[in-house]
C-alpha cells in the first residue's frame, strides 16, 4: 500500500517535471544535471513499481495502474530526453529592424522596428517567418511551440540614444565593436565587473565630433548602493564614460533614462528600457506529454473501478 | 544488479549533460545578404520638409545611397552618385538617405555640392538598421518589384554604379 502511493506521487512529479519544460520555459533547470538526476531516478522508481506490479506483487490494484505507470514513463523519457538529448537553449539578439536566421527552426527572424517609445515600453515583439507555413508572432510575454522547439522572448536591459552636439544638431550614432553599426540602439552585450556588480555595458561613437562613448547599465537597485546624490533612484541609468578617438578621456556622468546631459561637447538623452532577444529551447513532443498524462488518469480512474469490473 | 543499473543510468545521464551556451549573438552579414529580401521602407522627412520612402517609388529602379556628412568615403562618392542621377533621370531613382543627422545639416552638404537628387533625413537611423549597414556609404538596389537587387558596401565609383543597376534595369523592364 504504502509503495504503491509512493510509486504514484513519484509518477505524477515525473509527469510534472516533463510537463514544466513546456509550462516554464524560462528557466535554465532543465539542461542541468540535477534535474536529469530527479527524473532519472523518478523513473527508475516508477519502472520498479511496474516490474514488480506486472509480476503480481501488488494484487490486481496494481497490474491495473500499470498503465498509470506506463504514462509516466512515456512522459519523463520525453522529458529527459529533451532536457538532456535536445539543442541547448539559445538566445539569438538582433539588433531592430534586422532579419536573422534560425537554422534550427527553418525561420527567419524578423526583429521589431524600435524607437525610443518601444525600448522605453519593452513593447517591440519578434516575427518569425517560416517557409510554407504561417508566421509566429511573439509578443513579450508569449511562448510557443514552433516544430520541436519552444520558442519565447527575453527581455534584455536595451537603451535607444540620441546625441546632439552643442548647437542642437543631431548627429550619428555609431557602434564600431557590433554588427549593428548604425544603430542608435544599445543592448549591452558585453559585461563588466564593478567592485561586487557585474555591469552589462555597451560603446557608441559619433563620429561627427570624434567622440566616443562608453555606457554602463545600472538598475535602480545598483544605482542605490552608489548613494549618487542627484539619481533618480526609482529609474535606471547609463553611467556615460566618454574619450575622443586617440582614447584620451573627457568625462564621465551619470545618465538617468529620458534626461538629456551634457559631456564633452555632446548632448545626450538614454532612453533606457528593454528590446527582446530570441530563445529557442527543446521541448518534450507535445504528443508525449498529452499521451503520458492521458495514460496516467486511465490507468488511475481504472484502479478505482471495483475489482470485479 | 539493481544497483548497478541506477548507477549505470546516473552516469549515462550526466555524460550527455553540455552545458547551456550563455547566449549567442544574431545578425546579418552586411547589405550584401539582403540580394532578393523584400526592401524595408520607412517614412521619413527629406531636407524640403516633404515626407518620402523607398515604397513611394515602388515600380522604379532605386539606387538607394546610406550617407553621411562626416564621412570621408562618402563625400567623394557624392560626385559621381550626382552625376549617374543625372544620366539615368526617368530611369532610376536615386535616394541619398543621410543617417543620423539634421536636416539643416544635410541640406547645407547638399547645396554646396549641388546635389540635386533627393536627401531623405533619417535621424533615427531606420534604414542603416534594416539594411545591416556595416559600414559608409552604403548602396542598395531595389528593383521594381520592391526586392533588393544588390547592397554594396563602400563606395563606388561611376562605372561600378552604372554595373550594379544594369541588371536591375534589364531584369525588370516593363
Amino acid at each position: 500500500m504504502g509503495a504503491r502511493i509512493a510509486a504514484l506521487v513519484v509518477a505524477a512529479l515525473v509527469i510534472a517535471l516533463a510537463a514544466a519544460q513546456d509550462l516554464y520555459p524560462r528557466t535554465p533547470l532543465y539542461h542541468t544535471w540535477q534535474y536529469a538526476l530527479a527524473v532519472a531516478i523518478g523513473l527508475v522508481v516508477t519502472f520498479a513499481y511496474a516490474n514488480g506490479a506486472r509480476r503480481g506483487a501488488d494484487g490486481v490494484l496494481g497490474k491495473r495502474l500499470l498503465l498509470a505507470m506506463a504514462g509516466a514513463m512515456v512522459a519523463g523519457v520525453a522529458g529527459l530526453a529533451s532536457g538532456l538529448l535536445g539543442p541547448d537553449t539559445t538566445t539569438i539578439v538582433g539588433t531592430p529592424g534586422t532579419v536573422v536566421p534560425v537554422p534550427a527552426l527553418g525561420a527567419a527572424a524578423f526583429f521589431g522596428a524600435a524607437d525610443a517609445d518601444a525600448i522605453a515600453r519593452a513593447s517591440a515583439g519578434v516575427i518569425l517567418r517560416r517557409k510554407n507555413a504561417g508566421d509566429v508572432v511573439l509578443g513579450p510575454p508569449a511562448h510557443r511551440v514552433v516544430g520541436e522547439s519552444l520558442v519565447y522572448l527575453e527581455a534584455r536591459p536595451a537603451a535607444y540614444v540620441d546625441v546632439y552636439d552643442e548647437r542642437g544638431a543631431h548627429l550619428t550614432v555609431t557602434q564600431p565593436t557590433n554588427t549593428s553599426f548604425l544603430s542608435p540602439v544599445l543592448l549591452f552585450r558585453q559585461r563588466q565587473r564593478i567592485g561586487a556588480l557585474d555591469v552589462p555595458f555597451d560603446t557608441f561613437a559619433t563620429p561627427a565630433r570624434h567622440r566616443v562613448v562608453r555606457a554602463l547599465y545600472f538598475t535602480p537597485s545598483d544605482l542605490a548602493q552608489f548613494n549618487h546624490a542627484s539619481a533618480d533612484m526609482k529609474r535606471p541609468g547609463v553611467v556615460l564614460t566618454v574619450a575622443d578617438d586617440a582614447g584620451k578621456p573627457l568625462g564621465i556622468t551619470l545618465a538617468v533614462t529620458g534626461q538629456d546631459v551634457s559631456i564633452a561637447g555632446l548632448r545626450v538623452r538614454a532612453t533606457i528600457g528593454a528590446y527582446p532577444a530570441l530563445a529557442v529551447a527543446a521541448a518534450p513532443p507535445t504528443w508525449a506529454l498529452v499521451a503520458g498524462v492521458v495514460l496516467f488518469v486511465l490507468g488511475l480512474a481504472w484502479s478505482a473501478l471495483p475489482q470485479g469490473s | 544488479m539493481p544497483r548497478f543499473l541506477v548507477i549505470a543510468a546516473v552516469l549515462f545521464l550526466s555524460a550527455c549533460y553540455n552545458a547551456p551556451d550563455a547566449g549567442r549573438s544574431g545578425g546579418g552579414s552586411g547589405p550584401a545578404s539582403l540580394a532578393g529580401a523584400p526592401a524595408q521602407s520607412f517614412d521619413v522627412p527629406r531636407t524640403d520638409g516633404r515626407i518620402d520612402s523607398l515604397a513611394r517609388h515602388r515600380g522604379q529602379v532605386v539606387l538607394m545611397n546610406l550617407w553621411t556628412t562626416w564621412c570621408p568615403p562618402c563625400r567623394d562618392e557624392m560626385p559621381a552618385l550626382q552625376r549617374f542621377a543625372r544620366e539615368n533621370a526617368g530611369k532610376v531613382v536615386v535616394l541619398g538617405i543621410d543617417q543620423g543627422e539634421s536636416a539643416s545639416t544635410a541640406l547645407a552638404f547638399a547645396k554646396e555640392r549641388g546635389v540635386t537628387f533627393p536627401i531623405l533625413v533619417d535621424e533615427q537611423q531606420q534604414y542603416g538598421r534594416a539594411y545591416e549597414g556595416i559600414g559608409l556609404p552604403t548602396s542598395v538596389v531595389v528593383g521594381r518589384d520592391g526586392h533588393v537587387v544588390k547592397g554594396i558596401d563602400g563606395a563606388m565609383t561611376l562605372e561600378q554604379m552604372r554595373a550594379v543597376v544594369a541588371p536591375a534595369l534589364a531584369r525588370s523592364a516593363p
